[in-house]
């Protein structure tokens, strides 16, 4: 490797770990303190914005709904059967985990990964107040922590955007899924090039 | 991301904009209308038989 293209490995990595830093302060400051107001909307209000029906806001635990911090429906288009094994990438606060879980019902399992090893014994603790149970798994987008065709459905809500490497996240979605698999997923995109400003801003791309 | 998609093997690629998406603070709307931010609904299967 030439001296020039380690530093822009270095640099690479570098970021990576500063907006690493960023989403987890950011989305553990929307878990914890919910009331506060954020650039983005969050909790129930967005959640109805984005057509979440009442009766599963009414239903799901409220430390869940309040923390919910989504970009838009992913059930909408998810179909989820009785008996289908989910994958809710990112799962947060466990909301999208929850209500994927009565779809699937007791044949049916919802697993969750998260970066966040505390907000994952949160979605926990909240699928066991809905009545329902989650797997949680600490870890990366970039290397998903299942085994190949492991599940029926992967959805996720606004968490692929926040990768630098989409494509390898993309590769591991299609590798954890089965043969027949499908996605359902929200997520912010751009139609131009983020500035290099913005790019090389923690605080801004994990907005 | 749509690209990606079908890069990497996936079929039935499907995307919908979604309407209700916004961000709260003006100056933050701006910056992502600017950028044609938006988000969107993406489906797709992978190959093979369910």
């Amino acid at each position: 490797m030439s001296d020039s293209t380690s530093q822009v490995a270095d640099e690479q990595e570098s970021l990576e770990a500063a907006l690493k830093g960023e989403v987890l302060r950011m989305y553990q400051e929307v878990a914890d303190n919910p009331e506060l107001e954020f650039h983005f909307f969050h909790g129930r209000e967005a959640a109805e914005m984005f057509g979440y029906s009442k009766e599963w806001l009414d239903r799901a635990p409220p430390g869940a709904v309040a923390s919910f911090a989504g970009v838009g429906n992913p059930h909408e288009r998810s179909y989820v059967q009785p008996g289908e094994t989910v994958l809710d990438l990112g799962s947060g606060a466990g909301l999208d985990s929850i209500i994927a879980s009565w779809q699937a019902g007791p044949t049916g399992a919802v697993m969750g990964v998260d970066l966040n090893p505390s907000m994952c014994l949160k979605a926990q603790a909240h699928a066991a107040a809905s009545g329902t149970t989650m797997e949680c798994h600490e870890g990366r987008m970039e290397e998903i922590p299942l085994h190949d065709e492991a599940v029926d459905l992967v959805i996720s809500n606004g968490v692929i955007n926040l990768s630098f490497q989409k494509r390898k996240v993309i590769q591991e979605i299609f590798r954890i899924l089965k043969p027949g698999g499908r996605i359902s997923f929200t997520d912010i995109v751009s139609a131009k090039q983020l500035s290099q400003a913005i790019v090389n801003d923690p605080k801004l791309w994990a907005s | 991301m749509f690209r990606l998609l079908e890069e990497t093997g996936f079929k039935r690629v499907r995307s919908a904009v979604v309407s209700g998406f916004r961000f709260r603070n003006d100056s933050t709307r701006d910056a992502a209308e600017s950028y044609g931010v938006k988000s969107v609904l993406i489906t797709a299967r992978k190959p093979g038989p369910k």
